[in-house]
């Protein structure tokens, strides 16, 4: 008996690391799940994996950030799982190091679109299947960057802040229609995203691991064990928070 | 198979709702529990209603403020169980409502040595075993009262505030004996001590209007499922941080 048995969730960035191992983590647990991504192949891979260990999955290729193809993607997933009640939004982007004062209006409304209007639209063409649904559970990526700052990074920063406001909105507007909403704000993880900006996970580890007290950097399963306890109906009383892991890097 | 299978947890104020919640939760997945509260009868019923499932608990009536107590109630733990790897430290009270200026500085000293000494106390007896353990987790119940304030409460508040830090200050300086320390702040919680300030549970749900956005108080076991996570290897990168269940009350 999965912790998700019966429910039937929408994962973005899907063929990412952290998101993937929330997918794979979903289907074991007995969800249905839908994996999006802006990236066919690397998607593709998380849903035959779910599918490989015995769940189910589908894959689908969405820009979060166009409304037409959310609405559709959203759509034909409800009506190929049968329904949708759990969101999981982690399409996220990052931009070239800049200063607000040297960042081009391009870079700031790209990194916008995506880390913040993408959620958006995911969530108002989401909401109307988990009303459908008599209820549902969203869980929004956040990050410890949308708690404390870091140097050259103002869109990102800016979008993970709103992302927490945006979340704790849903869970208002929405708890009504038995229908949260959490933020999960990470650490630094492992995952390949981090060697955009470092040449090796070697660097990385030297660089981020001192600011981690618990001395390392957190896995995508870490975040995938977030992400199932606000999925499930384990966290049933708990909408509008923001939950830390992050290895204590906001502690100190 | 329980999430806890071969831990040991220490709980305070077992004989309680939300602390009885979790030392039972604890026990149906596999930990040994040590149940302590001040009211003998209470945990009594705690300990034997784990035992009667199947589980394994002893009671040991006891007072947080009394160091000598404690570390004694910690020894009878470890010589019975073998070891303590997880704290669930519940134990707190509030004053009768005044003001700040119209306070007896004995009664704000009384709150703040149970509320917060309380949890040192215990705290500083733990540790010494999770470090030979192994690790540990500690979870400590602030209130959402340590993230807002409350009318005519300031010792509660103030109490309930500092416990947030001391977990902090706990999972930073022992992150290297791999001991996790994290709140959890409940919301407005369903138990027999709401209704020593309030006529009725209506009422209490009354006085809360519109911060109580999904219409219902907290159910002790929502708390429990919380600290479960907390407890667990499934959080082994949340340390510090703080575990908002509050249905949105402090979102709004």
């Amino acid at each position: 008996m999965g912790m998700l048995d019966g429910k039937a969730a929408f994962v973005t960035a899907a063929g990412g690391g952290i998101a993937g191992a929330i997918a794979r983590r979903f289907g074991a647990e007995g969800a249905a799940v839908c994996c999006v991504d802006v990236v066919e192949e690397t998607v593709a891979k998380t849903a035959a994996d779910i599918e490989a260990a015995g769940g189910k999955a589908i894959s689908k290729i969405c820009n979060v950030a166009d409304e037409e193809a959310v609405k559709k993607t959203v759509d034909d997933a409800a009506s190929e799982l049968g329904l949708l009640n759990v969101v999981v939004n982690a399409a996220a982007t990052s931009e070239p190091l800049h200063t607000v004062a040297n960042m081009p209006l391009e870079v700031w409304q790209d990194v916008l679109d995506v880390n913040l209007t993408g959620m958006f639209l995911v969530a108002k063409h989401a909401i109307p299947h988990m009303q459908a649904a008599g209820g549902g559970q969203f869980i929004n990526i956040s990050s410890t960057f949308g708690h404390i700052a870091w140097p050259q990074r103002p869109a990102y920063m800016a979008t993970k802040g709103a992302v927490r406001q945006l979340s704790k909105s849903i869970a208002l507007d929405f708890a009504e229609d038995n229908i949260r909403a959490n933020s999960i704000l990470p650490g630094a993880i492992e995952t390949n995203r981090l060697l955009s900006r470092t040449p090796t996970m070697e660097q990385v580890r030297e660089k981020m691991v001192p600011l981690h007290p618990i001395g390392r950097l957190g896995q995508p399963e870490d975040i995938a064990n977030a992400a199932a306890f606000l999925a499930s109906d384990e966290s049933s009383f708990m909408t509008g928070s923001d939950v830390f892991v992050d290895g204590g890097f906001t502690a100190v | 198979m329980g999430r806890l299978d071969g831990k040991v947890a220490f709980v305070t104020a077992a004989g309680g709702a939300i602390a009885g919640a979790t030392a039972r939760l604890f026990g149906a997945e596999g930990a040994a529990v040590c149940c302590v509260d001040i009211v003998e009868d209470n945990v009594g019923q705690t300990a034997s209603d784990i035992n009667e499932a199947g589980g394994k608990a002893i009671a040991i009536p006891c007072d947080v403020t009394d160091d000598d107590a404690i570390k004694a109630a910690v020894d009878k733990t470890v010589s019975e169980f073998g070891k303590l790897d997880v704290c669930f430290n519940a134990a707190a009270y509030s004053e009768k409502r005044h003001r700040l200026a119209e306070m007896p500085l004995d009664m704000w000293k009384s709150v703040i040595d149970v509320n917060l000494t309380g949890m040192f106390i215990v705290a500083r007896h733990v540790i010494p075993e999770m470090q030979k353990a192994g690790g540990g987790s500690i979870i400590n119940v602030s209130s959402i009262y340590g993230v807002v304030g409350a009318k005519e409460r300031p010792a509660y508040c103030a109490a309930k505030g500092g416990v947030r830090m001391l977990s902090k200050s706990i999972a930073v300086d022992y992150a290297e004996d791999k001991i996790r320390a994290n709140s959890i702040m409940p919301g407005p919680i369903e138990t027999p001590r709401l209704l020593v300030r309030n006529p009725s549970i209506e009422a209490v749900i009354e006085r809360h209007g519109t911060r109580l956005h999904q219409k219902r108080l907290g159910k002790p076991e929502e708390i429990a499922q919380t600290a479960l996570f907390l407890a667990s290897d499934e959080s082994s990168f949340t340390s510090g941080a703080d575990m908002v269940v509050d249905a949105a009350y402090t979102a709004f």
